[in-house]
């Protein structure tokens, strides 16, 4: 890779920061639409990463809570199409559905997420990203309409270990929970190659609530996956993976699939 | 053939240097190296006399030389003649048992340069996942051993080295880590920084490429001209044939007549654009002309070993060539790591050693299972191209490294007629520091 990065990394930190802590207050976590740790690349420029997750939660919230759904039985389908910009950026937009009895298929929400990366030629020892999350869900679907999430992302791979952490902050700038302040919500990934094709491993998904006054263990979200990654082409993602989660404030079970398929826009030629 | 060799040898050497031996022809100092590839952009590399490439070593065939090499880094080195037929002790592999230079010790290699040609000499260490060891670093240079009547025949002899810098261990799409680099050179320089190589119109220049990158396989075009390939690997080829473009991967030489009969001024330089945008390229002037460098960029890449071949009917397989079969394959080591390689199923130091006979003639088949393509390379010998893929039997092109491509089968043949252990490898650095090795052993 060959990158030119005009703006050092610390200062879009620093801005995003900026804006999470001075902007408006903190919301939930959205909910379980998209289910995947990140790990630092990004789609190249002219190419294209289109997926669709699958989530089903077979026992999950069995009641409506102030308005929401509850989520048992809920099928999510989420369109994500994320476009290359550069070699060190992506954008990425989330197209959020239900399925439910009695509710039938429903349009949630819409996500954008702009990303960028430490390029290559920075010789960093582990990959470093930042994303930024903002968009709209319907309030049958979360409390908070408007939230907006700045995700740090590092990984490594280590010979046949693949290691990734998300600690994302959270707010929300239109819901109940405007007042809340920037919530935390880690997630992390460690897997396994047990050939080239498969991969195995663990995804930790939390929500601790507000930075600094995190609930109490029962009411945070606290989820665990066993998941596997089949990597049978530079073309295709696949990621299937059963959760669970133990809390009062967690959904108890949920299957999650994850499908993509990668799409280059470069004119093929040897010299390019 | 050898007088004096080597550092096992070197170290005999040593006490032989304390009692005022006599000055080499050539000293070598393999020292820390800042290398301004741009402005404002300098490598911090390991190099040869403080330069990239190394001094261009003139030498006589058959006329014996002595070499002092010094060594100033903190690590052991060992400098391979590539291309040359010495003894093991001084070929520069310590594979084969040539002694290693200590970091802060010397040693006087001491042979009689044959066969005549383009040769070069580099560095022959591990360098692992240190992309600032071994041939990632600036040690390799231009070496040329003068026939005893040598017809010149052009007006200019310019030597080229191609080199890729700056790398990084990234995965890639078939599942391993590789080198990727961000800096790419001709002469240690990137396009547009330096001297123009400055020609005459009407001048018939001698183009001596060399492709040193660790890893990388490049292809060379010079717009507005063509070359007139005559040698690879230093061998003259049985057909001298004009070509667009060059081909060269890790190790190959190819030497070229251009006729300078465009007068203006030309960028000489990789055909692929991500390469040639990563610096590696180098602007051609004439004399009496200016303005900007000119590229045409070509769209395809072309290159076919066997246009230069003998054109009369090969012979089939000589009857008294006995087959090797060299099998090469890469066993995956996770998303993280790179890929081990193997030959004939075993990694080096567990590779089988054939056992060659003195006089016989041997039919190497490269039998590459792998998806990665592998420049392999003989110490020692020279080897006659017999067949590539998807062709019938040729001959008449002499090398000593050749490229075979990914889920082809190449084969060549050459004579068992240099006793002692002949190291057998990948020229591509990750591969050969990932067990891609293998000995020969003479009965």
């Amino acid at each position: 890779m060959r990158d030119v990065f005009p703006w050092p990394l610390w200062w879009i930190c620093a801005l995003l920061a900026f804006g999470v802590i001075c902007g408006a207050p903190p919301a939930h976590a959205q909910g379980n639409y998209e289910i995947q740790v990140y790990g630092a690349d990004t789609v190249e420029p002219k190419s294209t990463m289109v997926e669709l997750h699958s989530n089903f939660t077979p026992e999950g919230q069995k009641y409506e809570i102030d308005g929401v759904y509850p989520t048992n039985h809920q099928e999510h389908e989420t369109l994500e199409i994320t476009q290359g910009l550069t070699s060190w950026s992506e954008v990425g937009f989330y197209v959020f559905t239900s399925e439910q009895n009695g509710h039938g298929v429903q349009w949630v929400g819409d996500h954008i997420r702009p990303r960028v990366r430490a390029p290559d030629s920075w010789h960093w020892p582990v990959g470093v990203s930042l994303s930024t999350e903002v968009g709209y869900q319907r309030a049958v679907y979360s409390r908070d309409t408007w939230t907006w999430e700045i995700r740090p992302i590092v990984d490594k791979y280590l010979g046949r270990w693949y290691l990734a952490v998300n600690p994302a902050l959270e707010r929300t700038w239109h819901g109940p929970d405007i007042a809340q302040g920037v919530g935390f919500s880690p997630a992390a990934k460690v897997s396994y190659d047990f050939t080239k094709q498969i991969s195995g491993g663990v995804e930790y998904y939390a929500d601790y609530g507000r930075l600094g006054a995190f609930d109490s263990l029962h009411m945070q979200q606290q989820q665990i996956f066993v998941v596997t990654d089949l990597n049978v082409s530079p073309k295709w993602e696949i990621n299937f993976g059963v959760g669970v989660g133990p809390t009062a404030a967690t959904d108890h079970l949920i299957v999650k699939g994850i499908i993509g398929r990668h799409f280059s826009w470069k004119k093929p030629s040897p010299v390019e | 053939m050898l007088k004096l060799s080597g550092m096992a040898v070197a170290s005999a050497a040593l006490a032989a240097l304390a009692q005022q031996p006599a000055p080499a022809d050539y000293t070598i100092e393999i020292a820390a190296y800042g290398l301004e590839v741009a402005p404002r952009k300098t490598i911090k590399t390991i190099a040869y006399n403080r330069q990239v490439p190394g001094p261009i070593l003139r030498l006589k065939e058959g006329q014996p030389i002595t070499i002092d090499v010094t060594n100033q880094t903190g690590n052991s080195e060992v400098v391979h003649w590539h291309g040359l037929f010495l003894p093991p002790a001084v070929d520069g592999a310590m594979e084969e048992g040539t002694p290693l230079i200590p970091g802060g010790g010397r040693a006087r290699y001491t042979f009689t340069p044959r066969p005549a040609g383009f040769r070069w000499y580099h560095t022959h260490t591990f360098a692992g996942k240190d992309l600032h060891k071994g041939q990632y670093t600036g040690q390799h240079g231009f070496l040329l051993i003068e026939p005893r009547d040598h017809p010149a025949g052009y007006d200019q002899e310019i030597f080229l080295a191609l080199h890729d810098w700056d790398g990084d261990f990234l995965a890639n799409s078939d599942g391993s880590m590789d080198p990727v680099y961000t800096v790419s050179t001709i002469n240690g320089r990137i396009l547009g920084f330096g001297e123009p190589l400055r020609v005459k119109p009407g001048e018939q220049v001698r183009f001596e490429f060399l492709n040193s990158s660790p890893t990388e396989v490049h292809w060379i075009a010079l717009s507005g001209h063509q070359f007139k390939v005559i040698a690879l690997d230093g061998n003259q080829v049985p057909q001298p044939q004009t070509v667009p473009m060059l081909r060269l991967a890790p190790a190959e030489r190819v030497s070229a007549m251009v006729e300078m009969n465009h007068p203006g001024v030309w960028v000489m330089g990789e055909v692929r654009k991500h390469i040639m945008a990563a610096g590696m390229g180098i602007v051609v002037e004439y004399a009496g002309s200016s303005g900007k460098p000119q590229w045409d960029q070509p769209n395809q890449l072309l290159w076919d070993y066997l246009k230069f071949a003998a054109s009369d009917a090969p012979s089939s397989q000589q009857a008294d060539a006995i087959t090797i079969p060299l099998v090469f394959e890469s066993k995956f080591a996770g998303h993280g790591a790179m890929d081990h390689w193997t030959i004939n199923g075993k990694s080096y130091p567990d590779t089988n050693s054939p056992i060659l006979t003195a006089g016989q003639r041997y039919r190497l088949s490269f039998i590459n299972r792998s998806t990665n393509n592998h420049p392999v390379h003989l110490h020692r010998h020279s080897f006659e191209l017999r067949r590539m893929p998807g062709t019938p039997e040729t001959h008449g092109i002499v090398k000593d490294t050749v490229l075979v491509d990914a889920g082809t089968e190449v084969a060549v043949e050459f004579t068992a007629n240099n006793p002692g252990s002949t190291l057998f490898h990948c020229h591509q650095q990750n591969h050969m520091d990932a067990g891609f090795m293998m000995l020969f052993q003479y009965a």
